[in-house]
Formats: structure tokens, sequence, C-alpha cells
């Protein structure tokens, strides 16, 4: 069953904060991720099936799958100093792989491959007690051509339903956005107006408008990552989205959503 | 229209994103590149002028050579970590 839903922004200054971060900025971040905690906490889910997109690290250009599940026994991950390994979820892991192919979604899976850091910053502040194995899943944002906001729309519905005739209590996390422009001349310009044109239509419960997206606007204006939150949209239908916040930094709009389901 | 912040990867520079990937994602590369970047990008037969924008920490060249602009970004964050340039509170 579809136990709760959420979107947590990810970016690593919120994990290791250099001196260009506002701190306030970044605590006001952190005091959010603690009520998605407390929530998870409350929850109980069995596993958290965690969409985000790879930042060019669980596949390079050897293999660059538009959909991915992770469906190994454990998966790990490194940032620096941070070291982190996540039991998987196998049985969930293995029906969404199982039930997404037979449904028509041509995922790709693999059992081998690093975390990404966009799965373990949310779950570094976020992960419930006691913690709960998880199931990664992938999509690509980065890597042109990305799959289209339509379709990740109709993988996560897809994915709603396969969740919501499973036996576990199950809590999807999108991870990502909002908007900002790593590496390119945009950095310091991200596209705060339209984040908040986004927020208020999932306030108002009009997340679907997000499928008729195109890529080229997402590129446009720094949410390339939006991806994440269009399939998790799928899954939750237009329920009315709760912002925990929304929190501009010079570079990167910080978001923290709750839906309920 | 504009350009795309984010393109397709042109095959010819393979090599220029791999090195930039070892960078962000391979912490023994990284700790060669530190030691000797020259030597490191030899292992993986990066062109001189791949190179030299590299260590120029040229990103316009970089991409403008098929760099993608990410792997630009997070080699140069993950390097200057390493090199203790920049102060971090962390987590």
């Amino acid at each position: 069953m579809l136990a709760g839903a959420f979107a947590c922004a990810h970016t690593p200054q919120l994990l290791a904060r250099p001196e260009t971060e506002d701190r306030d900025l970044v605590l006001r971040v952190h005091a959010a991720f603690g009520r998605v905690r407390q929530r998870l906490t409350a929850l109980r889910p069995d596993a958290l099936a965690v969409i985000a997109g790879d930042h060019i690290e669980a596949f390079f250009l050897n293999a660059v799958p538009a959909l991915a599940v992770y469906a190994g026994a454990e998966c790990a991950g490194t940032f620096g100093r941070y070291r982190y390994r996540f039991p998987i979820h196998e049985p969930l892991a293995r029906a969404i792989v199982e039930e997404g192919i037979g449904r028509g979604f041509d995922l790709a899976y693999t059992q081998d491959a690093p975390l990404d850091y966009a799965f373990f910053v949310p779950l570094h502040f976020t992960m419930p007690d006691p913690a709960v194995p998880i199931v990664p899943l992938h999509v690509n944002v980065y890597l042109p051509p990305q799959p289209t906001p339509a379709r990740c729309h109709a993988w996560g519905a897809a994915l709603g339903e396969i969740v919501r005739s499973r036996p576990e209590r199950v809590v999807l996390m999108a991870s990502g956005g909002m908007s900002h422009f790593p590496g390119t001349d945009r950095y310091a310009s991200p596209d705060f107006e339209w984040d908040r044109g986004v927020l208020d239509a999932l306030r108002a419960g009009r997340g679907r408008e997000l499928a008729a997206l195109t890529g080229a606007e997402l590129d446009r204006t720094g949410n390339v990552e939006l991806r994440t939150w269009i399939a998790l949209l799928g899954a939750v239908g237009d329920v009315k989205a709760d912002v925990y916040c929304y929190e501009p930094s010079w570079h990167h709009g910080n978001a923290v959503v709750e839906w309920p389901v | 229209m504009s350009e795309p912040h984010y393109r397709f990867p042109p095959a010819r520079a393979l090599r220029l994103n791999r090195c930039l990937y070892a960078l962000k994602a391979d912490d023994a590369f990284r700790a060669r590149f530190l030691r000797d970047a020259r030597a490191a990008m030899g292992e993986l037969g990066l062109e001189a002028a791949d190179a030299d924008a590299l260590l120029a920490g040229d990103r316009d060249a970089l991409v403008a050579r098929g760099a993608h602009p990410y792997l630009v970004f997070m080699a140069d964050l993950r390097l200057r970590m390493e090199r203790g340039t920049a102060t971090f509170e962390y987590f």
C-alpha cells in the first residue's frame, strides 16, 4: 500500500555546507527534513521507494537508462567523508521491475551500481527510526535525451498502482529540484518565479498539469530534476500538496513537500 | 530558441567526460590526479587541448569541447574538497 509521498531537495551543500551558503537557510531546510523524518517515523513504512535523478554516478556513458530500478541486496555510495550503505527491499524492488515491465515500461535494472547523493542526502536527514530498507528508482535527468514529463507521469501512475497492490507499507519520496543550473553560466540565476508557480499549482492539487510540460521548458527553467516529482505526481494523483518549505538560495530553489495519500 | 543547458554528449568528448566522471566518482583516480595531473590524464588518453582546459579550470572551454557541464561542476567541487581550498561545515 502507498503510505506516504514526499519530495525533498538534495543539493549536497545541505550536507557539507561551504562558506558560500547561508547557514540559516540550510538549517531551515534541515528543519523541514526533520518534519519529514517525524512523519516517516509515524507512518511506520516497511520501505522507502526513492525516485531520484542520477547525477551521472550510477550510470556513465556505458549505458544511459531512461528509467531504472536498483534491485540488488544492498546499495552503497560515498561523498567525501560520507559513507552510506542501505539494504534494499528486494521483494518490492523485484515486483516494481517485473510489474513495471509487464505494464509496458521497458525498465532497466541494476544490482551493482554506486548510489548517487540524490538518494542519500535526503535519507541522511529523513530516515525514520527504526531505519527501513529502500528501493532506489532512477530517472535520467542530466543526459539528453531524457524521458518526457508525460512518460515520467505515466511511469509514476503505474508505479502507484504497483505499490498500492503490495502488502508492504511503502512511502514514495521524490528527490531533486527545484530550479538550479549546475555547471552552467546560469548557476547564480535560478528561476524562482517559475518554481513558485509550480508550487502554487501543487498546493491547488493541479499536479497533473506538470505532465504537459516539455523537456525544453524544464531545461530552460533549471528544472530537469523535476521529472522525479512528476513521476511521483503520477502516483499520488490530484491531491493538494503541503509545502513544508521553499528556500531559494543564491543558486538553488530548495523545496520540501508532502502529499496526503 | 537558445541552446539547452544540457546537451547530448558528443561522442568525440567521451575521454574528456570519462576523466571528469573519474574525478567526481573515483577516489583513487582523484588522488592520482592531485599527485600528478598530467600523468593521471595520460592514463585516460586525454587530448592535449582537453588536458590544458582541465588544468586551467576553464569551464567554457571544457563545455565547448563537449564536456558535460554537470561533470565539470562536480569534478571541480570534489577537487576543491580534497585540496582543502574551501571550508565546509559537515552535518
